[in-house]
């Protein structure tokens, strides 16, 4: 989720520190596995969000439903291509699917980790990222039609 | 009924990547071209994402979670 062992360890840390300090609030109804993502993808997320510059997807804001609202919420750059110097810098930053991964917004991140990383169904990541089922498959969707893109231009 | 001449859905090309997807729109898959571009394009991702690597915490994790837990004590107070 955030491509750095050490902070993710940090981050874990400061979830199961939340989830112990927190645990009267836990409501037995939901999975107990469920909440302890709920407040590590929220962790992750608030780093993301702290920086980021680095992680924006460039198709639109995720609650986008037509090509109309992607387009006009897509994030305009002049030139997609990496400099040698960047590709350079990334191959030392772990494989072209991590790489990949990195470019996703970090919502469609934690819902195609938690899909095909971690396993979880359609419903279970609703749950855990509280959001409707439609918006965790549209979510899923999108994120592998970046994934596909971004790595079949790295062959190309 | 499903047609069988319509094209896969993104959920059955997601099935059919984890070898679930029913008999009857395999047949479909098997004579149609355009699904099975889409479908390998489909299962390249589902296997890199799969194949990511996992690690486990550095030791003395579990120690340093409890050194900032607070414990309930018998009295009724907080201590780290």
């Amino acid at each position: 989720m955030v491509r750095d062992r050490a902070l993710a360890e940090d981050l874990a840390q400061e979830t199961f520190i939340k989830v112990l300090n927190g645990i009267k609030s836990y409501r037995p109804e939901f999975k107990f596995s469920s909440w302890i993502f709920k407040i590590a993808n929220n962790a992750a997320i608030d780093h993301l969000r702290r920086k980021s510059i680095d992680t924006l997807s460039l198709d639109g804001s995720p609650t986008a439903e037509t090509p109309e609202q992607m387009r006009s919420t897509s994030l305009q750059v002049g030139d997609r291509a990496e400099s040698p110097l960047d590709q350079a810098l990334s191959r030392e930053l772990g494989t072209a699917i991590e790489r990949a991964i990195a470019r996703l917004r970090p919502e469609y991140r934690s819902c195609i980790l938690l899909r095909h990383v971690e396993g979880f169904s359609y419903e279970e990541i609703a749950e855990t990222l509280d959001l409707p089922l439609g918006t965790v498959k549209t979510y899923i969707h999108r994120a592998r039609n970046e994934l596909r893109g971004y790595l079949e231009d790295r062959r190309d | 009924m499903t047609d069988l001449t319509m094209h896969l859905t993104t959920d059955e090309i997601e099935l059919w990547a984890q070898g679930l997807l029913p008999a009857a729109r395999a047949l479909h898959l098997a004579d149609c071209s355009l699904c099975r571009v889409e479908a390998d394009r489909e299962r390249k991702v589902i296997l890199e994402l799969v194949q990511l690597p996992t690690f486990a915490p550095q030791p003395g994790f579990a120690d340093r979670v409890m050194a900032k837990v607070k414990v309930h004590t018998p009295s009724g107070d907080w201590q780290s």
